[in-house]
């Protein structure tokens, strides 16, 4: 098995909550650090809920808080889908928060950079704030990077906007900065997350392992499974979930070079990552390899074996 | 059978004139005016090639010249996809009449002002003249029954990796239309892209053996030129598809969104964006076409070019 070292950057987040419970059950994963930034909720809740997840997964990993908002401008949240506490008010009794430590996000990041002499992977699921504030501090942390796998974007649609989804569109200028840091992106968009989903049938199956685990599981999801029963989807996608699993076994999952910028100023696309991959026109470069389609059946598999594993 | 009034303007352009050879063929549809407009070549090339057009297939609606440039933007051309000429290849016969000593807004407020019933507009080019139109003779919103258009895509581009080459050229002009409240059916890269002749249907074409239907298949080949480098299987005859959507709308499949265009922007200047999940609440202005019945569509430009059997034309 091949094992790497791994920081995961989220801002949980309900799905960010289930691509934690399953990152601790993929042994491939040696996740150094957990990084807290700013998207669906304020970042001293989505530090907070990172500590919440990983008392439920009895996982200890180093969490680190990241940036409270994006580069430019204000934060926009999530809390329609999330809840305002970002884990659905679904209370995690026991739960310790510890004082952030001192030591930020982005140093956090660039040091195990340092240790992991190159190997080092990102999967950022969350906008992408902390990851641009330590491209920008950290002339050198490109070339430690082997690469970075994002939950963010598409191809072809929106979410929070028409043209943009949300941990883009939260940080369109962060997004860019990570584009073009010459680090490869892999871009897990909606486009491949809307076909990563789990039916209320199977949620409720896993809920029924009867683990802990598998009961907040269960319970974080219900707000956002009427929120997603209401838009007409057949069921909850996991958006993050899947930036967890692209990152250990690409091969449930097709995926295509391309080229992929970010509009920053559009009048109704700010927000929207831009790709070649069906046009005539074509960047001059391919930054990115751009997720677009999963084989849901193995998918889901592969989420209930994980999750029946606590 | 009523015929659906139309107004066909176009910049010609392969797959305009393909279009307009439909078009005319169809018993369905009553062609009013011809309008040319500035996009695939300048609109001093276009109109001369939308005369040889009407002049081939025997078209002799009223005939207006359009704007010399988009309302706003600076003009770009596509001689890698059509030659220098605009409708390079096949040759062709020179043109038979005139254009009226008109504007073409003038000719089109004309014909929407004397029309019994509502007309629809058939834009296949950049749609510098409808919005000029819109700007001019707001009165005459209501005269619109419904523009039927080639242009745009919901999910990418083609000029760029965001835009459609008819929406780039003129996006404030595309805007004004999107935003006109007018309904629109919308034949964009969606649909367009699948909308795919493929060189052994060239051929059935040809075999029809009338003079129209020989330049068609030249025309076919000409354009597949450019599509063929660039790894496409089949020449798509994008601006077909906006008069398949009023003569077979059977073989097209569609859904209302609401759609706006970008006309700024780093890299999406001329996209057109649809709300698929309705999030900003708006009712749908555009019916927006998604696929083709590929082989009924074939079909139809076959049938098409069968018309020319009867009609005395002018090569």
């Amino acid at each position: 098995m091949n094992r790497f070292p791994v920081i995961i950057d989220c801002d949980p987040g309900v799905d960010d909550a289930v691509a934690i419970l399953l990152a601790k059950q993929l042994p491939e994963l040696d996740v150094r650090a957990i990084t807290a930034v700013a998207g669906n909720v304020e970042a001293e809740k989505t530090y907070a809920n990172a500590h919440k997840i990983l008392h439920v997964a009895n996982w200890d990993v180093p969490v680190f808080m990241g940036a409270a908002k994006p580069l430019i401008g204000a934060q926009i949240t999530a809390t329609g889908i999330h809840g305002v506490d970002g884990l659905g008010g679904v209370d995690v009794p026991g739960a310790v928060i510890p004082p952030a430590p001192q030591e930020a996000a982005w140093d956090a990041i660039y040091r195990e950079a340092v240790a992991a002499k190159g190997e080092l992977v990102l999967i950022a699921v969350g906008p992408l704030t902390n990851l641009a504030i330590a491209f920008g501090k950290y002339r050198a942390l490109p070339e430690l990077i082997k690469r970075i796998v994002i939950m963010g974007g598409a191809a072809t649609l929106g979410n929070t906007t028409p043209a943009a989804e949300f941990n883009i569109y939260a940080d369109p200028e962060a997004a860019e900065m990570v584009f073009q840091s010459g680090v490869p992106v892999h871009m897990v968009g909606l486009d491949v997350t809307l076909k990563s989903y789990l039916t209320a049938a199977e949620v409720d199956e896993i809920g029924a392992f009867g683990s802990e685990q598998a009961k907040f599981f269960h319970s974080i999801l219900q707000n956002v499974l009427a929120f997603s029963t209401k838009l007409g989807l057949p069921g909850v996608s996991m958006h993050d979930p899947a930036a967890v699993l692209y990152a250990v076994e690409e091969s449930l999952f097709t995926a295509e070079e391309a080229g992929v910028r970010v509009e920053c100023k559009g009048r109704i696309t700010r927000g929207k990552t831009v790709t070649d991959l069906y046009s005539d026109a074509q960047f001059p470069e391919k930054n990115a390899v751009v997720v677009t389609g999963v084989d849901r059946t193995a998918f889901v598999a592969r989420v209930k074996e994980l999750l029946k594993e606590y | 059978m009523k015929r659906i009034p139309i107004i066909l303007d176009g910049d010609p352009g392969h797959d305009d004139a393909i279009a307009w050879v439909l078009a005319n063929a169809s018993p369905m549809l009553d062609i009013r005016a011809v309008t040319s407009c500035c996009g695939n070549q300048t609109i001093e090339k276009t109109t001369y090639n939308a005369l040889r057009i009407c002049t081939l297939i025997g078209l002799h609606a009223p005939f207006a010249m359009g704007r010399k440039r988009p309302l706003v933007s600076e003009p770009i051309i596509a001689p890698t996809v059509h030659g220098q000429s605009g409708l390079d290849g096949p040759a062709l016969p020179e043109p038979d009449f005139k254009p009226l000593e008109l504007d073409a807004v003038t000719l089109m407020a004309k014909v929407l002002r004397e029309s019994a019933e509502p007309v629809t507009l058939v834009p296949t080019g950049p749609l510098t003249n409808i919005a000029a139109l819109l700007l001019a003779h707001p009165e005459l919103k209501g005269r619109i029954a419904h523009i039927s258009l080639m242009g745009g895509g919901i999910a990418f581009g083609n000029w760029t990796p965001a835009a459609e080459f008819n929406i780039l050229v003129d996006p404030e002009a595309a805007r004004i239309v999107f935003e006109s409240g007018i309904p629109i059916t919308m034949a964009g890269l969606d649909v367009t892209e699948r909308a795919l002749v493929y060189p052994e249907d060239f051929e059935r074409i040809r075999a029809v053996g009338n003079p129209v239907a020989r330049v068609v298949a030249d025309w076919l080949e000409f354009f597949y030129g450019f599509h063929r480098s660039m790894g496409y299987p089949g020449a798509p005859v994008h601006d077909a598809v906006a008069v398949a959507a009023l003569v077979r709308p059977e073989i097209l499949t569609m859904k209302p969104y609401y759609v706006q265009v970008e006309t700024e922007g780093d890299f999406c200047k001329g996209a057109t964006v649809a709300d698929r999940f309705g999030v900003l609440g708006h009712a749908p202005n555009t019916n927006v076409i998604l696929d083709i019945d590929r082989n009924g569509f074939v079909d139809l430009l076959v049938e098409a070019a069968e018309h020319y059997n009867k009609t005395e034309v002018g090569a």
